[in-house]
């Protein structure tokens, strides 16, 4: 079944049924039963794969619906283990993106006619999508941006330059990503603030303890990851937010490694600010979204300046429109927005719950099996009852270089990890290493796939150690 | 033609073909242009691979021999010992055997002493770290050493080490990096790697362009020049630079007005050489975080700047000389603060 390249139907003959768009988006559903897939993705797909669950696992079922897992690399079968630095997009997320400029492109509101009041119906459509999957309130609180990095750097830029003082402090962790740390840097250079950095404690956690600690009536803001791209960790971000809420500081949140992969939701969490990437989700790069209380943003002042996000506009001075008009200047990325819409529909009809729970179990097998094999050294914590890790693993081979082992592998095997410093320098300065492969899965993975990781990571590491 | 990567893996698969061709549309080194242009990224060029079902393409080896490509230096141009080593490489069929011998190689690598390990050493553009250190030995032939913690690396910093040491100046200048698709290792590589390779071999030859030019301006009648701490006329065993200090004597104070050392440098070149082209770019900014610029020249001195000359006075000259010709116009500039140039250095014949 793995093996089965499936032909997808080509675009042109999706033409002569698609042009019943005007009913709606729940045309593309439509229009993908009429070809005969066993399992067909979006909304209406959910009932399909109840169905099969009994003998395939969720990674089973949903390769379906990934072409691009299908395929050889460099003579053997791909197998691709790099999803936290981007996910793969199924076929509905790519027919939305090709529907919307095949059939309905136009620049958002600003016409009248037809197509672009379509256009706009869709891409508003694709922030309540987005909105409903993180339980935001409200979906003007949602800000389309470029990716999480724009995001991170629209509150530093808007948020942090007018609410930041000298002596003002902003804590972080040594394990954020770098569009969580570097932003803050300029900020604070420019407004006086300091940074303060929670490190890790034994168990190669962040110090909850010290955060607490920390945690003061000098500090403004916490930004933090939800969970941590190098070491799996999660982070209690409900407590992180009582804490800082009772100094009067706001919390920002890196979703992006937990938006994709488990339920996320923004007013249990209560936190202030909250970042995620859609490429990273199943959706296409080029967006990414904000989500921001309602007050917050209204009292921000806009990031860039252009079309779209004024109201009145003069020759010596501007008047700006509402958020979230006020923070998306210039024409989107529209047809980016609504294959992002698509992909939350994907997901939900799947159910994030139920992928949550797969992953779980698939992290479990992939940390079992790597720290079984001698010499490996995995960062983070060791999973447990109260202790849970995403589905990734970075780690290093006693005495071998993780570029050596990543080349190999995907020379040798057609397994695609990453090494390097996974944009967290800070990190891996911490942890006392130069760089670290990182094997990370998503809900389209199987257990064979880390099979097929396990085995070819055996055969490289013999290789090397033969030469030592 | 050594079919050896098509062979034994993916018989029915497309090659990287579109990667070979962005390697040679790009990276075009006619013999007598020095190209210190950065190099475009290689990363993630490769975006089809597909298992063909029916009509099998005959896969295009990037291992093949050159005749099979016009763009490719041929493999007699190349210094000798480099010249042994394609063939070696050539004659390796399976992927992993090349794998064990490029492995070989960096296992038999001198190790480099640490106080090498410098950032002017530093390879940019790795995954891994590698450094190089060049220097002359008695004949004016370059000597290379280098280390790398990444064992493939190693690999083939040990190759360019090979190939490359004991040779002079000139001809380690007119390597082309494609002779990596010669090697066959290429598909062997992934694009960042082999964006490491070729920044090695562009330092590697950096290098050995500054230790001519050094070594010219050793041999000249002025006073020690800015470009070495100790100054030595004898062209033996002078140590690359980076690794001293560069310390100005004479720190100008001149530069108060910014674009007037561009403006002295172009006003020379015009009036010297009368070229037909001339492009004077300030890339100091780039350099800005050198500790010996730093100290020179002022805060936000101009030192280093990217030349384009065409001009009919180079008429006959090799490369050499024609570098020589514009670093003897600009000495006084490169005693008061100029650091380095790169330098494009054309007749109008063969623009």
């Amino acid at each position: 079944m793995e093996g089965v390249a499936m032909k997808l139907p080509s675009f042109k003959s999706l033409a002569p049924n698609a042009i019943s768009i005007a009913a709606g988006h729940r045309s593309f559903s439509r229009v993908r039963r009429s070809f005969s897939l066993s399992v067909s993705s979006g909304a209406s797909s959910s009932a399909t794969i109840a169905a099969d669950s009994e003998h395939l696992s969720l990674g089973h079922q949903a390769r379906k619906d990934f072409r691009i897992l299908h395929q050889e690399v460099n003579g053997s079968k791909l197998v691709y283990l790099d999803n936290a630095a981007t996910s793969q997009k199924p076929a509905a997320v790519l027919e939305a993106l090709q529907n919307y400029y095949e059939f309905y492109n136009s620049n958002v509101h600003r016409g009248i006619h037809y197509l672009s009041a379509k256009a706009t119906d869709e891409f508003e459509l694709a922030r309540k999508k987005v909105a409903r999957f993180i339980n935001a309130p409200d979906s003007r609180e949602i800000v389309f941006t470029r990716n999480a990095t724009e995001a991170i750097n629209l509150v530093a830029y808007s948020w942090g330059l007018s609410n930041l003082k000298p002596g003002d402090e902003v804590i972080l962790t040594v394990a954020e990503h770098h569009s969580c740390i570097v932003p803050w840097q300029i900020v604070s250079q420019k407004t006086g603030a300091v940074l303060k950095f929670v490190t890790l404690n034994e168990d190669e956690t962040p110090d909850i303890d010290m955060m607490r600690e920390m945690i003061s009536r000098k500090t403004k803001l916490v930004a933090v990851h939800h969970v941590s791209n190098v070491l799996a960790s999660s982070l209690p971000i409900e407590d992180i937010v009582v804490w800082a809420h009772e100094v009067g500081a706001k919390v920002l949140v890196d979703a992006c490694q937990s938006v994709p992969h488990m339920v996320v939701d923004v007013q249990k969490l209560n936190a202030d600010f909250l970042v995620a990437s859609s490429h990273k989700m199943c959706g296409p790069t080029g967006i990414g979204f904000l989500y921001g209380k309602s007050d917050l943003l209204h009292a921000m002042p806009p990031f860039l300046g252009g079309g779209e996000m004024i109201s009145d506009v003069f020759l010596d001075h501007s008047t700006y429109a509402e958020p979230p008009s006020r923070f998306e200047a210039g024409t989107p990325a529209i047809g980016e927005a609504i294959a992002l819409g698509a992909a939350c529909d994907y997901l939900s009809g799947i159910g994030m719950p139920k992928i949550h729970e797969y992953e779980v179990e698939l992290a479990n097998y992939l940390y079992e099996k790597l720290s079984s094999l001698p010499d490996v050294k995995i960062y983070g914590p060791k999973p447990s009852e109260s202790v849970r890790r995403a589905a990734l693993c970075s780690f290093n081979v006693e005495g071998l270089h993780p570029t050596d082992l990543a080349t190999f592998l995907d020379q040798q095997h057609g397994v695609a990890i990453r090494s390097g410093h996974h944009c967290a320098q800070p990190l891996h300065r911490y942890l006392g290493v130069n760089a670290s492969a990182r094997a990370s899965l998503y809900f389209y993975n199987t257990k064979e796939d880390v099979d097929s990781f396990i085995a070819a990571l055996e055969d490289t590491v013999s290789f090397f150690n033969s030469f030592k | 033609m050594a079919a050896a990567m098509s062979s034994s893996c993916c018989a029915s698969s497309l090659r990287l073909i579109p990667f070979k061709r962005t390697l040679i549309s790009s990276v075009h080194y006619p013999a007598k242009t020095l190209f210190f242009r950065p190099i475009p990224s290689f990363r993630r060029t490769i975006v089809t691979f597909q298992k063909i079902s029916a009509g099998i393409v005959p896969p295009l080896s990037a291992s093949s021999s050159p005749s099979s490509s016009d763009d490719l230096q041929p493999i007699e141009e190349l210094p000798p010992k480099l010249q042994e080593i394609v063939k070696l490489f050539q004659s390796v069929q399976e992927p992993k055997a090349k794998y064990e011998q490029l492995l070989f190689y960096g296992k038999n690598l001198k190790p480099l002493d640490s106080r090498y390990m410098t950032r002017e050493n530093k390879v940019e553009g790795c995954v891994s770290q590698v450094w190089v250190r060049a220097f002359f030995d008695e004949e004016r032939n370059v000597v290379y050493e280098a280390d790398s913690d990444s064992v493939l690396t190693k690999g083939l910093a040990a190759l360019l080490v090979q190939g490359l040491s004991g040779r002079p100046v000139p001809e380690i200048l007119k390597v082309k990096p494609d002779f990596a698709v010669l090697l066959g290792l290429q598909q062997s590589l992934s694009p960042s790697r082999n964006n490491g390779f070729l920044n090695m071999l562009r330092l590697m030859q950096k290098k050995a362009l500054f230790l001519e030019v050094k070594a010219e301006e050793g041999t000249s009648s002025e006073e020690a020049s800015v470009l070495e701490a100790e100054s030595d006329s004898k062209p033996s065993l002078i140590e690359d630079l980076g690794t001293e200090e560069i310390e100005d004597s004479d720190s100008e104070s001149n530069v108060d007005a910014l674009g007037s050392r561009g403006m002295r440098i172009r006003e020379k070149l015009e009036k010297e050489l009368s070229p037909v082209e001339l492009e004077v770019e300030d890339v100091s900014y780039q350099h800005a975080g050198h500790a010996a610029v730093r100290g020179s020249a002022g805060g936000d001195g101009e030192t280093h700047f990217n030349l384009r000359i065409v001009s009919d006075g180079f008429q006959g000259k090799s490369l050499v000389k024609r570098h020589r010709m514009i670093y003897d116009l600009l000495q006084e500039e490169l005693q008061s603060g100029l650091h380095a140039l790169s330098i494009v250095a054309k007749t109008p014949a063969e623009v």
